[in-house]
């Protein structure tokens, strides 16, 4: 694809990355949007800091059963491993909103591990794209989901990652302006976009 | 923080919507009020069941419920510094520059004062409730107290009554107490359209069946005017432990045809009780200010009460008849005021009430409590720690040590997760139709 068939603009802030292409190719415009997470560099040193406190415990642990010593050390170290890994597979590396008109919106995540997650929602089945104010006894966070038809659960469109408001808005309008050409065009929008706006 | 002298308020309760009751009303008017004269206001209780999370109520009222359950009568866990993370995010995020505290009895609300003081906030208190002194739940109250007020900005109580109970419990200097008032929605509670007829006088009584209201008095008066006036019924709205009592007075006076008992009365009934009514009977044992007499003089009924606390501070004296908390003396008192009711108007007691009280009057004056908190100067926290060693030889030393912890806590929070990255809220204008945001 040749770059002006591609507008991309991309917005920084803390670990969070957001990127934003339009693909022009025919038939018709695809709009994806990224959310990439940066390697954490004092979040790398706490993970092997608790990984080798974790391998430790797990020795002292076992130190209470009789048996050889080496296995004790073999078996704390694979237990440390383990845990490794189920930690890496939940750590996100990128998340993205591909939006296809008229067909539907499709969730992809991507592991740090190299496994993806994709999710696709038809178009018909979205009711309306919400932004919430997500509240949990010790913060609070903004998070963007959608309401389906039919479904009483609301569908989380990036769910391990936090991304600041800013990078959500942008996303947000693209999946309501969406929603609006999807249906009959003489039917008012409901989404009033215009009303939010936040500082960047 | 404020713009053009504008605040924006954090109001800190365990009672709050869905809850009915003085506090919660008080809270929800005066937001309503601030938020008209222009001022920003956002409230902070917990979750009450599965109504958890971010609520937008009339006018753009935002109110956050935390998930904490309760544990004792509507009251969070206290938990000290749990709390911290939580409030501190909401005061960042919604840029607050003052905040509101109500009601000595919630957990809550002393913790979200004590992480405000500690942030560097300035801090307002609102003591609803009369507490005595004597029992040991009392005592261990108004040391709790003693340390919240200990470095509060301004206070504001109800009532002078209140005012006094007030600053003995905590050895607040009275000067730094404010008194305002609460007020009654004069536009719910109006009169009925057509005056009753005196043939049958009608008693309402509407109050919680508990001992702190006087349900035991009730049980001793009832029967006692049934037998001296023939023509009087009594409708009794509420519920509590106390029902009981007044059924078997009910049955071994046989005065089921006299006396109706509707159970509970949903706050939006209230009204609809009253203006069957021509005298309203409150028999409170304790009371810092009584709405329920000003709902009723509102809608145009006598009112008879016990004379506690700060009841004779809330009525003109041709609007009530007050009595002892004591069976003969409200006996006489109602005696007093079935005479009395020829005399009285309803329409025209209802005008004066619009007069006398609203809650615009107490949002104003409570802004006025604000502008003098922000005149109060900055101190860091070793310029306030000696207000805190003189709450006691023991406890002063211990509150010390909790708020230096808070404090280090804190510091630790600024390392972990800086100011600058919790985002701030955009204002959204959810009450105009324009399509302009303000930022």
């Amino acid at each position: 694809m040749t770059k002006s068939e591609m507008d991309t603009s991309i917005i920084t802030k803390g670990r969070y990355t957001y990127i934003h292409d339009v693909k022009k190719g025919p038939p018709e415009v695809i709009d994806v949007h990224h959310i990439v997470v940066a390697r954490n560099g004092a979040g790398v040193v706490k993970f092997c800091a608790c990984a080798f406190l974790f391998a430790v415990i797990c020795f002292l642990i076992l130190l209470l059963l009789q048996g050889k010593p080496v296995a004790k050390v073999l078996w704390s170290f694979t237990f440390a491993a383990f845990f490794l890994k189920q930690m890496l597979r939940k750590q996100v590396e990128k998340g993205s909103v591909i939006i296809l008109p008229a067909f539907g919106v499709q969730l992809e995540t991507i592991y740090r591990s190299g496994r993806t997650v994709r999710h696709f929602v038809p178009i018909g089945k979205i009711l309306k794209p919400v932004l919430n104010e997500c509240v949990t006894p010790v913060t609070c966070y903004w998070s963007l989901s959608l309401i389906l038809r039919g479904e009483e659960e609301l569908l989380l469109v990036f769910k391990e990652l936090y991304p600041p408001v800013s990078m959500l808005v942008p996303i947000w309008k693209a999946l309501c302006a969406a929603i609006d050409n999807n249906e009959r065009p003489e039917m008012q929008s409901d989404c009033d976009t215009r009303r939010f706006t936040p500082k960047r | 923080m404020s713009q053009q002298g504008k605040h924006r308020i954090l109001m800190v309760s365990d009672f709050f919507y869905p809850n009915f009751g003085g506090v919660e009303n008080h809270i929800y008017y005066l937001s309503q009020c601030l938020i008209k004269l222009g001022h920003k206001v956002v409230v902070m209780t917990h979750a009450y069941k599965n109504r958890s999370g971010v609520r937008y109520m009339t006018g753009g009222l935002k109110v956050y419920y935390v998930p904490w359950k309760p544990f004792l009568m509507q009251n969070t866990l206290p938990t000290f510094y749990a709390t911290l993370p939580i409030i501190r995010t909401i005061l960042i995020r919604e840029r607050i520059s003052i905040v509101h505290g109500h009601q000595a009895f919630s957990t809550l609300c002393h913790e979200a004062l004590m992480h405000a003081r500690t942030m560097g906030y300035k801090v307002v208190f609102t003591d609803h409730s009369l507490y005595g002194f004597a029992d040991i739940g009392s005592i261990h109250m108004n040391k709790v107290l003693q340390f919240t007020l200990a470095d509060v900005s301004q206070a504001i109580c109800v009532s002078h009554t209140s005012k006094e109970n007030t600053v003995l419990r905590s050895g607040l200097p009275p000067e730094r107490v404010f008194v305002i008032p609460n007020a009654v929605d004069t536009a719910m509670f109006k009169p009925a359209p057509k005056r009753l007829s005196s043939d049958e006088i009608v008693i309402v009584v509407i109050s919680r069946l508990v001992y702190r209201k006087g349900a035991d008095l009730l049980v001793e008066v009832i029967p006692e005017v049934c037998s001296l006036h023939p023509n009087v019924r009594f409708i009794i709205g509420g519920d509590g432990p106390k029902r009981v009592r007044l059924e078997e007075m009910r049955e071994k006076h046989s005065l089921q045809d006299r006396v109706d008992m509707l159970g509970a009365v949903p706050h939006a009934k209230v009204q609809s009780v009253l203006v069957t009514g021509h005298i309203f009977l409150n028999s409170s044992l304790t009371e810092a200010f009584c709405i329920a007499i000003l709902e009723a003089a509102s809608c145009g009924l006598l009112t008879v009460s016990t004379r506690v606390g700060g009841v004779p501070e809330v009525l003109p004296d041709d609007m009530i008849v007050l009595a002892e908390p004591d069976p003969t003396d409200m006996v006489m008192a109602i005696t007093k005021a079935i005479e009395l009711l020829p005399q009285i108007d309803p329409q025209d007691m209802h005008n004066r009430m619009k007069k006398l009280y609203s809650w615009h009057d107490v949002a104003k004056r409570t802004e006025i409590v604000y502008d003098r908190a922000f005149k109060c100067s900055n101190q860091n926290l070793l310029e306030r720690l000696p207000r805190y060693l003189s709450c006691g030889a023991w406890a002063g030393k211990l509150f010390c040590i909790v708020m230096i912890i808070d404090f280090l806590f804190w510091s630790f929070l600024q390392l972990w997760q800086p100011d600058q990255d919790i985002e701030v809220v955009p204002d959204i204008d959810l009450t105009s139709s324009q399509t302009g945001e303000e930022m």
